[in-house]
């Protein structure tokens, strides 16, 4: 096992006993760093829950406005060539497989734009001879033509292949190293391509070299221990501001709950110490993006909402497709568009915010934040390819 | 002499308010709409990103362009270089058919500090089409000079990071730029509390440009009245003639009056 680069390790900052005027400090510093984060993640922090948020809502509030931007995931494939052991849709688990093809990628796309969104993420697993590079940028082609902000959540690539992407429409790359602990990595990711961890960890700034514009990173909470991850999120970000200066990041707080197959996180983060870590990165990174996804509950996500985090997907469905066909939404929502019983054995995680956009909508206005489905222009692509 | 007339004069165009509002930030259109009537504003920027001609409750232009006496100006918000501003400037005049643009260019997304290289780009380019270019700058007074040379109608030098709530802190260049600029200067950025727009028009700024201060504030539509009051006191204050400052007590019975 390789050391983690001196830019990314964590370690110096671990395990140092922070006590409750170090947590008071931290709460007031001007320029906060891996220290700051460090004592805002420590036990000693959990008593500071409630000044923590105050001081997060405030800072979400200057740089964002009362504003929510909003996004929805498309799941492209299910195929995988990955052997990630917490995950629904790794190569061994049974499974029924499915890829669109681009006559239902469009009619999926027109679904989803009908419904107002401007900001689209499109999935797929690991590289796979169903969803390789060709397959993928049609697809995105295909999504450029009808969004204006087109992102993808899908394997790691190099950078020629990025820019190729860039080119289709593409704006914006999510990759999640997973966890940043490489021993817990390699046990977790059993074979495949995704067993290497420094491919994967370079290919954010692969993407960023290759021209795509956002570049969203994040750690699978349930690894590995949550401060180690944390803090090294914390660096790998702060490291690719500093390399692409002119790349948007943002971070996302994926939790591993109950996956297909019965995977038991060994480091399990309950919601205390999820919204401790969602404060704790507004309060060190004030004017990065922080994204809260639909594997939180309803209620959890409501109370996040404009106090640490600025952006949320809603109405998704995190089978393939599922727009114009149903999908993994619980036939309990009151919306009507549950006529299909959920496919959970389908779906790479199960929903846990199983409202729709209007109520979801509806909420936040109640909260007085906007929903904002448009922050961004086709006009500013390098492509020439913009919404019709 | 800027100051000879009480109207704010961009581009042939005259304005009886000195306060130019942001619309981003703001919880809902409604809030947006009664703090831009409670300012008294005559001029708004809106960034063509927040354009949405497709979904009538997320668009920003629409309700704005329906405002009477507001002048809509588009601003190129979330372009990274000279070619894209200039691409969403013309795209933001087709439609907003508006000829003022600001030109916004902060190629780092989270600090959002402007580029001076490919603003001047920019703006020369979009003046030379016939737009009312109003840049956006850094606090740089040789900047603002080749702005105006190349025909800009207005300088907008930053107070401090856009949402920070930093104030005035480019004052002394800020003075610079004032001192030298044959075009109006309008602070743009910064701004928190309305004694800040007041000692900013105290200080020559012809007008002054909000938009975290009221969005942010508790109350927004009550902050951009406050921050119509500030405007106009310290234009009032600057018109009327600041006495002029001295380090030394100025005494009443003057030590040196037995000199005739």
């Amino acid at each position: 096992m390789r050391p983690l680069p001196d830019w990314l390790n964590p370690e110096p900052w671990l395990n140092r006993n922070f006590s409750a005027s170090d947590v008071a400090s931290a709460l007031g510093a001007e320029s906060p760093d891996e220290s700051t984060l460090a004592a805002l993640l420590s036990p000693a922090a959990a008593d500071f829950l409630e000044p923590m948020a105050t001081r997060a809502q405030a800072l979400t509030r200057r740089h964002f406005g009362r504003t929510i931007q909003l996004y929805v995931p498309l799941y492209l494939s299910s195929w995988c060539s990955g052997g990630c052991a917490y995950c629904g849709f790794a190569a061994d688990r049974r499974t029924d497989r499915h890829a669109l093809d681009f006559a239902s990628v469009e009619k999926e796309l027109n679904a989803i734009h009908a419904m107002g969104f401007e900001e689209i993420l499109l999935l797929t697993g690991e590289r796979s001879s169903q969803a390789d590079l060709d397959y993928l940028r049609e697809c995105v082609r295909l999504a450029a033509r009808r969004f204006h902000n087109v992102a993808i959540e899908v394997f790691p690539m190099a950078e020629t292949e990025y820019r190729s992407l860039t080119d289709a429409g593409c704006t914006s790359v999510t990759l999640y190293q997973e966890t940043y602990h490489p021993e817990t990595y390699d046990r977790m990711h059993r074979w495949g391509p995704k067993k290497d961890f420094v491919q994967r960890l370079d290919a954010p700034a692969r993407a960023l070299a290759g021209g795509l514009r956002f570049a969203g990173l994040g750690a699978l909470l349930g690894l590995a221990d949550p401060r180690y991850d944390m803090l090294a999120l914390y660096r790998h970000v702060r490291h690719l501001q500093k390399t692409y200066w002119q790349a948007g990041l943002t971070v996302s707080f994926p939790r591993i709950r109950h996956e297909a197959g019965g995977f038991v996180p060994p480091h399990p983060v309950d919601e205390k110490m999820l919204a401790q870590i969602i404060f704790a990165f507004r309060i060190c990174l004030p004017d990065v993006p922080l994204v809260l996804s639909t594997r939180e509950g309803a209620a959890f996500r409501d109370g996040m909402a404009g106090i640490g985090v600025n952006k949320m997907s809603i109405a998704s469905k995190t089978t393939v497709g599922g727009y114009i066909t149903g999908g993994s939404r619980a036939p309990a929502t009151t919306d009507g568009e549950a006529a299909v019983p959920p496919q959970k054995h389908e779906s790479q995680f199960d929903v846990s915010d199983n409202r729709g956009l209007e109520e979801f909508c509806a909420m936040l206005r109640a909260k007085q934040l906007e929903p904002v489905f448009k922050n961004w222009d086709g006009v500013y692509r390098s492509s020439d390819s913009f919404p019709i | 002499m800027k100051h000879e007339t009480g109207n704010l004069k961009l581009g042939g165009h005259e304005f009886k308010s000195r306060l130019i509002l942001g619309t981003g930030k703001f919880s809902d259109t409604e809030t947006m709409i009664k703090a831009i009537e409670a300012s008294g504003t005559e001029l708004v920027t809106v960034a063509l990103r927040r354009f949405n001609r497709e979904k009538p409750s997320d668009d920003l232009c629409a309700p704005l362009a329906k405002l009477k006496n507001i002048r809509l100006m588009p601003n190129t918000s979330g372009a990274m270089n000279a070619k894209e501003a200039v691409r969403a400037a013309q795209l933001g005049r087709e439609l907003s058919g508006s000829p003022f643009v600001k030109v916004e260019i902060h190629p780092n997304p989270h600090h959002l500090m402007p580029d001076a290289i490919e603003t001047y780009l920019a703006a020369k380019e979009l003046a030379a089409d016939g737009f009312i270019v109003l840049p956006y700058i850094p606090a740089d007074p040789v900047l603002a000079k080749k702005l105006e040379d190349v025909g800009c109608a207005a300088v907008m030098p930053l107070g401090a990071a856009i949402g920070s709530g930093g104030g005035l802190s480019t004052v002394d260049m800020i003075r610079l730029i004032i001192r030298d600029s044959n075009i109006p200067v309008i602070v743009d950025a910064g701004l928190r509390a309305p004694s800040e727009a007041a000692r900013a028009m105290e200080m020559g700024c012809d007008a002054v440009l909000v938009n975290s201060a009221i969005a942010a504030a508790r109350n927004p539509v009550d902050m951009a009245r406050a921050f119509a009051l500030g405007v106009e006191t310290g234009y009032a204050a600057r018109q009327a003639g600041l006495m002029p400052k001295s380090d030394v007590a100025v005494a009443t019975s003057p030590l040196t009056s037995f000199l005739k």
